[in-house]
């Protein structure tokens, strides 16, 4: 049985069926309110939606079973001394070690848990660097949305804020250090990105099976590191991507060197080029990309895939996930090789994960 | 005692009461007394700053109403989500 927990502008659908067959949808909770984000953590099997009611606030809710009663976890919150809101939670990532999770969210901002997701607390480091006053908002606001813990390490961590570049702790989130080396922030004049704070990073993510080896989409430009994000790579110049730009990022958890995106054509115009909607997967660290687009549509479907709306299901072979902002939710059984439609007519998706495969 | 007046999500959060009467010499007071009693309302009506949630509104004898407003025994405030959203 293959569930996918996707998260829609009226509520969190969770899909499941057979693998390679359209799934259904099994419930349907928090309706009417946007859920940005859901997954479940494979370690406990607890799953967690972010949800944005569109009068009441964000809000984090946490469940054994996601068709059945959801529970308002206690947090995320900023305390009275930050003098913050939470405006939109946007992500929440297995830590390393017993009940410890991260979560992400909007004013950039990490909470920490310690007991399973129940609870969150602020990580102070982050929040009160001194260089938070001249950081400044994207498109979708000042938003930490990338996670990176470091299998066997507790310690270290990379984060991804849009637009606030990568930050990089190895002493579980006390001190930071901002990791932009190689980036292009080409969305600036050229005399003005010596000194900027602005790198919009849009995703990233580790592979668990080589931690110092990350891949990230940025605003126009794809990127690796082979050192732990400490400098960054061009892997998106002249190395067959129709664009690139975009938002949404795997990573093979068996093979370091294979990742996926889904281009957008440029930033002014937010959808799938040409029409034609294509995952490019490269097997060599970024050095060529390949289309992979059987079963996909080949015209006239000018998609939008939001950043957190693309996911594996970390099988062998692996299966990939996505949905788009027009209520369709595409899947491939076979590494990207073969696509299908597993679900359609949804509201706008934000967010797709694969809870069981 | 003022009586806090509930719909929607909100009243779902306080144990699905349409009213609830609380303590509290004013509406931030009121609110505060009425999160004590639901904690599980902490964050809904007000935010961690204690703001009043950008699209919620605060009504008492039919106008709308600030946090610091007082508030006596007898009065109804009612809390209500505004229109909005798409």
């Amino acid at each position: 049985m293959t569930e996918l927990l996707v998260g829609t502008k009226k509520g969190l659908m969770v899909l499941r069926g057979s693998a390679g067959r359209p799934l259904a949808i099994a419930g349907r909770a928090f309706a009417g309110e946007a859920v940005d984000f859901a997954m479940r953590d494979p370690r406990s099997g607890r799953y967690f939606a972010a949800v944005t009611h569109g009068q009441f606030g964000p809000h984090l809710f946490y469940a054994d079973d996601p068709t059945k009663e959801w529970k308002q976890a206690e947090g995320p919150a900023f305390p009275p001394a930050a003098n913050a809101a939470v405006e939109r939670i946007w992500v929440v990532e297995p830590g390393i070690g017993d009940g410890i999770l991260w979560c992400g969210v909007a004013p950039a901002a990490l909470f920490r848990s310690a007991d399973g997701g129940k609870s969150w607390a602020l990580v102070e480091g982050l929040w009160n660097l001194p260089e938070r006053g001249k950081w400044e908002p994207g498109a979708g606001g000042l938003c930490l949305h990338s996670i990176c813990p470091w299998p066997g390490d507790a310690k270290r961590l990379a984060v991804g804020i849009s637009s606030a570049g990568v930050w990089l702790t190895e002493d579980a989130g006390e001190s930071w250090r901002r990791s932009v080396g190689g980036l292009v922030p080409r969305y600036l004049p050229e005399e003005a990105r010596k000194d900027t704070h602005a790198y919009c990073v849009h995703n990233m993510h580790r592979a668990p099976r080589q931690p110092h080896t990350l891949y990230m989409q940025f605003h126009g430009g794809v990127y690796r590191s082979d050192n732990g994000g400490d400098s960054w790579n061009d892997i998106g110049s002249d190395r067959g991507l129709p664009s690139d730009f975009g938002f949404p990022l795997v990573i093979d958890p068996h093979d370091p060197d294979r990742a996926y995106i889904i281009p957008l054509k440029a930033d002014a115009d937010r959808v799938t080029p040409d029409g034609c909607v294509r995952v490019y997967e490269t097997d060599d660290r970024g050095n060529t990309w390949v289309a992979r687009a059987d079963g996909l549509p080949r015209s006239q479907a000018y998609l939008t895939v939001l950043r957190q709306a693309f996911c594996s299901d970390g099988g062998k072979p692996l299966g990939l996930y996505f949905g788009a902002t027009s209520g369709e939710v595409f899947g491939s059984v076979d590494e990207g090789r073969t696509w299908s439609t597993v679900a359609a007519r949804l509201p706008p998706v934000a967010s797709v994960r694969c809870g069981v495969s | 005692m003022p009586r806090m007046i509930l719909s929607g999500s909100v009243r779902e959060h306080a144990g699905g009461l349409g009213a609830v009467e609380v303590g509290g010499a004013t509406a931030a007071a009121a609110i505060e007394a009425l999160q004590g009693a639901y904690p599980a309302l902490r964050g809904w009506i007000v935010d961690e700053r204690g703001a009043l949630r950008r699209h919620v509104k605060l009504f008492l004898r039919g106008e709308a109403i600030a946090l610091d407003a007082p508030v006596t025994p007898g009065d109804e405030v009612h809390v209500v989500a505004a229109i909005s959203g798409g």
